[in-house]
């Protein structure tokens, strides 16, 4: 059986490098809530490929520079 | 009553922004509205407990009477969808409210354009539906249909141990009701702890 994946981000470091931009302006950016922002951010929630790019072309950088997958116990 | 609940819950809410001044870690738009929604069906369940097991007890209603039972359940169904449009519509126009209320706290100088203009772009980020609604609501309604479908087996149990239709009615009715309030917990569950796609 596959180990599982665990995704981790780099929001909020790309926020802070957007001079400091919101969680509610990257939510307006790409479509979906604050709260949406806030649990992928926390890890909470892994978005959908679609989001995850709307998210990254937000900031202007490749999917692989938001998110970043290793399998779990590695 | 479900009025009243609906003031308290903002009088709550309003104490809690007061309490929070300058805190990031207010209760969602989604997590406020489905506690409203819990409220909304804990009330219905409630009024429909009073009503129809009060005239049982108090003996207007015959022994086997189906067609009292059916009817009964039947206005509390369009109760609780007249109820549940009413009271979100109130609660939208709360929540607007204490969208300004909160602008107007954290900044005293606000004037009503820029109050205005907070108030349409928390709609915009706020009460958008998105992908992580969609999923948390749909295992949501997974758990709500179980526990309905857990209630249609249990009537049909006491059916066959010789319990009268009423009996099973009112355990279907409840059970429905009941799912739909665990439904509203489970989404409040997701919405705390995140979700998962698997």
């Amino acid at each position: 059986m596959p180990k599982k994946i665990v995704i981790t981000n780099n929001i909020r470091r790309l926020r802070f490098f957007a001079n400091e931009m919101t969680q509610q302006d990257l939510a307006e950016r790409a479509g979906v809530s604050r709260q949406t922002i806030i649990a992928i951010e926390a890890g909470k929630y892994s978005p959908s490929l679609e989001l995850a790019f709307r998210i990254a072309d937000v900031f202007g950088v490749a999917i692989g520079d938001v998110f970043a997958h290793q399998q779990e116990g590695e | 009553m479900l009025f009243v609940l609906d003031i308290m819950y903002f009088l709550y809410y309003y104490k809690y922004i007061q309490d929070n001044k300058g805190s990031q870690s207010i209760m969602s738009y989604q997590e406020r509205r489905t506690i409203v929604s819990l409220l909304t069906g804990v009330a219905v369940i409630v009024a429909y407990s009073i009503y129809a097991f009060g005239r049982y007890q108090a003996g207007l209603v015959a022994a086997g009477d189906l067609k009292f039972w059916a009817g009964t359940m039947l206005i509390f169904v369009g109760i609780g969808i007249l109820a549940s449009i009413i009271i979100q519509i109130i609660f939208h126009i709360l929540t607007s409210i204490g969208m300004a209320v909160t602008t107007k706290i954290r900044d005293q100088q606000a004037s009503d354009k820029e109050i205005e203009a907070s108030i349409e772009r928390s709609i915009g980020s706020e009460m958008v539906e998105d992908e992580m609604d969609r999923l948390i609501e749909l295992k949501a309604n997974r758990v709500g249909f179980a526990a309905a479908g857990i209630g249609f087996i249990a009537g049909l149990v006491a059916l066959l141990l010789g319990y009268s239709a009423v009996i099973m009615l009112n355990i279907l009715f409840l059970s429905f009701s009941g799912g739909s309030l665990l439904e509203g917990i489970v989404q409040l569950y997701f919405y705390r702890r995140g979700v998962a796609h698997a």
